[in-house]
């Protein structure tokens, strides 16, 4: 397909659709509009259903319903909609549904801003909703990445039944930029045998029960345990990361999203210094790259690592865990919005050295 | 008197950029007033570019609160201002597709007393974008726009473009748009807007194939002040 300038909502949206979405369940918040104001035109057009639910409860609800029926089903929102449908996310995990969330952080806490944020990645990656559950977690840095991401995204979903979040900034999302969107045309729909399609008396297939309650110990026990040893399959197999000249550098960024795309364009700036600096960047933030992480900051030549972050110190603590203490692991990080730019990322890199 | 445009179009059509260079144009003629009616997208309005406005002498009228990071959907009493005897040029920025549109079809009374040769009411495409990309879908959009913004349109503009990635061939391509857009519906095309060097490119690119001047229209230069490059974005946040 010719490319076509759009923006980053609008490309998710489609990028949906061509990936089968056929159901979107939505509420309002701005910087996400965008995505529920495509859904709402193009979905019937392919004969899918978009809906505006009353709350973000009510949507993350009808996910649970559609998705626990066998359909691609996604919603999408900002933080503190988000916030909202934390327990719809849980109980999905629970049920063992796929779906796709789309949060295109805003700033926080609270009702925070309208400008782009990386302050969810605790929510999304560490929990959100109670209990023991996880979710994979993808972090697209352009709009060309999120669209090849969809497809992969209700795929992953499909096959582990679990939820899956694509975790984007407002920046992803409002931005416009050329994108190319590839039409799937080979996409075989997995069966879903364990959907709620309609039971009939006596006929072949038993009865389908998706439930997150268990009031039995055992019977609790045993869906951790079973969603647990999927998670282990997840963390073997599904582990994304970018690593940009990372190989004798001498400073590793890590960063995620957009604001890695701001880290290369800072080791740019640093190479003409004569500094060599590489990227280290998770685009699974769940299951973390921990390994790959760890292998690019234990390199003998590597003095420091600097993670880079729209938040006040989240990512980091991941990142220090996958160093594991080899090398020191400093932090730049402005919550609040405010993206640093290549400059101040190169600056701090030269401070660092001066040090 | 004074002369009305009115700049509709789909949303992300590139009616903001062209508004923008038209204020900015008229301005040196004149005086000139852009009044900047988007009261759907708190993002991407001219009245982020009030600088570039008020160097050029143009006089700005925004939604009460625009740019304070607040979306209060409402429209200034001093659009009333427009319609008020004067000299010079007006420029209605309206919000993009019918959804946008909607904000401007409250002022019928005060456009229906504007003679028609005053009145320019301008429908902007790009078929690079994803909603009006098509005849059938643009002739779809503009009949949605005419009946909420209760307002005939009187040309079509070509702004076909890629937005950094733009070439002649993005201009060919609205080219082929508007023909079939003005065949079906009558409406003349105003213009084809680009950068001075797209434009040039598509001068001897319409040469080359023959293409018909009247479908072409004026060839209106555009200075990008809108779009916004990744590197924009990094230095102005949303």
């Amino acid at each position: 397909m010719a490319k076509k300038l759009m923006k980053g909502c609008e490309a998710i949206a489609e990028a949906a659709i061509q990936a089968g979405c056929r159901y979107f369940f939505g509420y309002p918040i701005t910087p996400q509009n965008d995505i529920p104001e495509y859904m709402s035109l193009r979905l019937p057009q392919v004969g899918g259903c978009f809906l505006q639910a009353e709350s973000e409860l009510a949507a993350i609800n009808m996910v649970y319903g559609a998705g626990g029926a066998g359909a691609r089903v996604m919603t999408s929102s900002s933080s503190p909609g988000i916030s909202l449908k934390q327990e719809g996310i849980s109980t999905i995990a629970a049920a063992e549904i796929p779906c796709v969330i789309v949060n295109m952080m805003r700033g926080g806490p609270g009702l925070g801003n309208i400008q782009a944020s990386q302050g969810d990645y605790f929510q999304a990656v560490k929990g959100g909703g109670h209990g023991d559950y996880r979710l994979i977690v993808y972090a697209p840095a352009s709009i060309q990445e999120t669209v090849d991401m969809m497809q992969k995204a209700f795929d992953v979903a499909d096959e582990y039944r679990t939820p899956v979040m694509i975790l984007a900034d407002g920046l992803i999302g409002q931005m416009m930029e050329p994108v190319e969107l590839k039409t799937n045309t080979d996409y075989v729909p997995l069966a879903k045998p364990w959907a709620a399609t309609g039971y009939k008396p006596g006929g072949e297939k038993p009865r389908a029960v998706l439930n997150s309650l268990y009031i039995e110990t055992e019977d609790l026990d045993e869906l951790v345990d079973r969603l647990f040893a999927r998670y282990a399959v997840i963390e073997q197999n599904e582990k994304m990361v970018e690593c940009y000249n990372t190989e004798g550098a001498e400073y590793i960024l890590c960063a995620y999203g957009t604001v890695a795309r701001v880290c290369k364009a800072a080791i740019r700036i640093l190479e003409e210094q004569g500094v060599k600096a590489g990227l280290v960047r998770p685009i699974t933030l769940w299951p973390f790259p921990s390994e790959a992480v760890h292998e690019a900051v234990a390199q003998a030549s590597v003095k420091e690592a600097l993670t880079v972050e729209v938040s006040a110190g989240q990512l980091v603590e991941d990142i220090r865990l996958a160093v594991n203490g080899v090398k020191p692991v400093q932090f730049m990080g402005k919550a609040g919005s405010r993206i640093p730019s290549a400059e101040e990322i190169a600056a701090r890199i030269l401070e660092m050295r001066r040090a | 008197m004074r002369d009305y445009y009115v700049l509709l179009g789909g949303f992300g059509s590139g009616k903001s950029e062209l508004a923008l260079n038209m204020a900015v144009n008229q301005a040196r003629e004149g005086q000139c007033m852009l009044i900047d009616l988007d009261v759907v997208n708190p993002y991407f309005r001219t009245s982020e570019r009030q600088d570039v406005l008020d160097k050029a002498g143009v006089e700005l009228i925004s939604p009460p609160y625009s740019m304070k990071k607040i979306e209060i959907m409402s429209l200034s009493p001093r659009v009333y201002a427009a319609f008020a005897p004067g000299e010079g040029t007006v420029i209605f920025d309206v919000g993009g597709d019918h959804i946008g549109a909607v904000a401007i079809g409250q002022y019928n009374p005060n456009f229906n007393q504007i003679p028609p040769e005053k009145l320019h009411v301008l429908f902007v495409l790009n078929p690079r974008r994803p909603v009006a990309a098509d005849p059938e879908s643009a002739w779809a959009l503009l009949e949605k726009v005419k009946g909420v913004s209760r307002l005939q349109v009187t040309g079509l503009v070509n702004n076909g473009n890629l937005g950094e990635e733009t070439q002649a061939q993005h201009l060919l391509e609205g080219y082929e748009l508007v023909k079939t857009l003005s065949e079906r519906t009558g409406i003349p095309v105003w213009g084809s807007c680009g950068t001075q060097t797209v434009l040039k490119e598509f001068k001897s690119l319409a040469k080359e194939k023959g293409l018909e001047e009247k479908y072409i229209g004026r060839m209106y230069p555009i200075e990008i002040l809108m779009h916004r490059s990744w590197e924009k974005f990094l230095k102005e946040g949303l």
